[in-house]
């Protein structure tokens, strides 16, 4: 029998009861519908994530003192930052690199002063795909240029100060050999992120002011934060770098500096996959049923056939094409139902933010997450899914295909 | 000399259910030779089904040996009887068991298909064959838009399209009218006749052992009787 009898004959089988076919097909399309969603959920959110948490850190992959990591003082300084930069850049899955001094700082107004996290950048160097406080602006403005006057503050940091644009805050630090330095600037913008610990605390500065004032040189910053496309080149982007510029300092990647978030995320995919794995048992139990069904009904009919001349093997090939058409119309109808709710959700999410705390916001490692839920599914993952909805529609039919291959021909032709 | 199409030495058939053994068959000795038109009679639980069941390598003996054109039936791996039966051996059943998703012509197709006849030959010859039993113009319905002798007519198309050694056909007018039997009878008399193809028959409908021209008669599992007519219908 050459395939296409086969199929053909597979295909009048599995509409011989409609129904059946029809409801284990909608199982078949359902699952797959939650296992793109969720696997989508997780992917946006994730990539989202990690592409916040390198926006506020120091980037997809970080360049930076040895010993910066262990201690992350004002000393650990990397430097001919320009060289790093221009290597990084070279790098095909590099989208930009820049300087950035962050560290610890005294803030004060006359009335109080707070610790706070200082992060200096050079504003020509960065826009919103880099700085993740470009759209977080509530009042003021943020600086055009590396060495404008000026102090941005977290707005729950600017409550706490007292401070009002226009009004004079000290900040206080240590300079590149460990000497307590001090300025003064005007406060003029405050953000507010969304993530309470971090507009508690968060403290901006021109790179230009900062390196003045703690003695740097022009080209020397604590931190090359580089950006990259796709975060899950940060790996190879870092192993890439690490060989281009040699023992000298340290290339990491944002896991590695972020170790919390990496768990968090870690767990997160684990219960993800967890649901995906009880999903796709539940519907290959579906699909399991149908077909064991479908060959205990005709266990006459595959006697008869083996009668006549049809091989345990052709038996065998012909209910596993059943299973295979099945799995394939699932598919089909898969991308039918998730087509829209995808498409809606990847382009206009749903607001969450009222499912969230009283600041409308959720956070985790001092990163916020985005209370828009929207989704995308990295290509590789949908491949997946659609290779797993296959593979457990196949090996739900094997044993059902296995039993049609060992009908006995004489017993099963005297069931009446 | 030839050897017989089919040939039972000492067959015995004992099923057994629990500590319960029934005995099918008690040493049956049967030849029948090509082209012959052989009606096995006898009252239920004579073992009739049996020994058609045995030949049609459906089941095996518990001793003794069965033999279609000389091969023993007991020396061939699985593969081998699906190929036997195959290219070998044609079977008209009582409840006409077509393929019920597949049309007249597919139903009598599908064992030459299976034997890999090129499209056209096989087009040819069962058209040819859908006519010779009358059913010419039906070959797009299905078994269920088709009566019961219709139905046992493409049973019978598809039993002889693969060209075999012997057709068995177990009661194959027992669900059907009289005038529908008389019919299929001389259809199958005609192919055993223009064909020269064997037909071994396992009835006790009368109509059936009129138009036979060997009567092999069954008790308990043994011939009890073998008659040959001078000739059938």
């Amino acid at each position: 029998m050459n395939a296409l009898k086969l199929i053909s004959l597979a295909w009048r089988n599995l509409w011989r009861q409609r129904r059946r076919t029809l409801l284990t097909l909608v199982s078949i399309a359902f699952g797959g519908f939650l296992a793109v969603i969720m696997t989508a959920m997780q992917d946006r959110s994730f990539a989202d994530f990690i592409d916040s948490a390198a926006r506020l850190g120091a980037g997809h992959v970080t360049i930076q003192h040895q010993e910066y990591l262990d201690t992350p003082t004002l000393t650990r300084t990397v430097k001919q930052t320009d060289a790093k930069r221009s290597a990084a850049e070279g790098d095909e899955g590099v989208v930009r690199a820049v300087d950035r001094v962050s560290g610890q700082a005294m803030v004060a107004t006359a009335s109080d002063s707070f610790g706070a996290l200082f992060i200096a950048y050079d504003p020509t160097q960065e826009d919103a795909d880099t700085f993740e406080f470009a759209d977080d602006l509530t009042a003021g403005s943020l600086f055009q240029t590396p060495d404008e006057k000026g102090i941005v503050l977290g707005s729950i940091l600017a409550r706490n100060l007292g401070a009002e644009l226009g009004d004079k805050v000290v900040f206080t630090m240590t300079d590149r050999t460990g000497n307590i330095v001090t300025d003064m600037e005007r406060l003029s913008g405050i953000v507010t992120t969304g993530a309470p610990s971090l507009d508690g605390a968060l403290c901006l500065l021109p790179l230009g002011t900062v390196r003045r004032v703690v003695g740097y040189e022009p080209t020397e910053s604590t931190q090359v934060a580089v950006f990259i496309g796709d975060g899950r080149d940060a790996l190879r982007t870092a192993r890439t770098l690490r060989q281009q510029l040699g023992e000298g300092v340290a290339v990491l990647t944002w896991d590695q500096i972020q170790p919390e978030i990496r768990a968090f995320i870690a767990m997160k995919v684990g219960g993800g996959r967890a649901m995906e794995l009880i999903i796709g048992v539940l519907v290959a139990a579906g699909i399991f049923n149908t077909l064991f069904m479908s060959v205990m009904e005709r266990t006459r009919e595959f006697g008869i056939m083996m009668a006549i001349g049809y091989s345990p093997r052709q038996l065998f090939a012909l209910v596993m094409a059943e299973s295979g058409l099945l799995a394939l119309l699932g598919l089909v109808g898969a991308a039918l139902i998730t087509a829209w709710p995808y498409y809606y959700l990847y382009t206009h999410g749903i607001d969450m933010s009222a499912a969230y705390s009283e600041s409308g916001t959720v956070e985790v490692g001092g990163v916020g997450f985005d209370t828009i839920l929207r989704i995308g599914i990295y290509p590789e993952n949908a491949l997946i899914i659609a290779l797993a909805v296959v593979l457990a529609t196949v090996l739900a039919g094997i044993y059902p295909a296995w039993k049609a291959g060992r009908v006995s021909p004489v017993e099963s032709i005297n069931l009446v | 000399m030839t050897s017989p199409t089919v040939e039972f030495v000492n067959v015995t058939k004992v099923y057994r259910k629990g500590a319960m053994e029934t005995h099918a068959l008690r040493g049956l000795n049967l030849q029948v030779n090509q082209g012959e038109f052989v009606a096995i009679w006898g009252p239920s639980g004579s073992g009739k089904t049996t020994a058609l069941n045995l030949v049609g390598a459906l089941d095996t003996p518990t001793s003794g040996v069965v033999r279609l054109e000389g091969r023993p039936l007991g020396d061939l791996s699985r593969r081998e009887l699906s190929r036997l039966r195959r290219d070998r051996i044609g079977f008209v059943f009582q409840a006409y068991n077509l393929i019920p998703v597949f049309t007249a012509y597919e139903n009598a197709e599908a064992v030459v298909a299976l034997q890999g006849v090129p499209a056209r030959e096989r087009r040819e010859r069962v058209m040819q064959i859908l006519k010779d039993v009358g059913l010419e113009g039906m070959e797009h319905r299905r078994p269920n838009e088709m009566s019961g002798g219709q139905q046992q007519r493409v049973a019978i198309a598809r039993a002889i399209a693969s060209n075999p050694a012997v057709i068995l056909a177990d009661e194959p007018t027992a669900n059907v009218d009289s005038e529908t039997a008389e019919r299929l009878l001389t259809i199958m008399q005609q192919l055993n006749e223009e064909r020269g193809v064997t037909f071994v028959f396992s009835t006790h409908d009368p109509r059936v052992m009129k138009y036979a021209r060997r009567l092999v008669g069954m008790v308990d599992g043994a011939v009890a009787s073998d008659e040959v007519k001078a000739s059938g219908v």
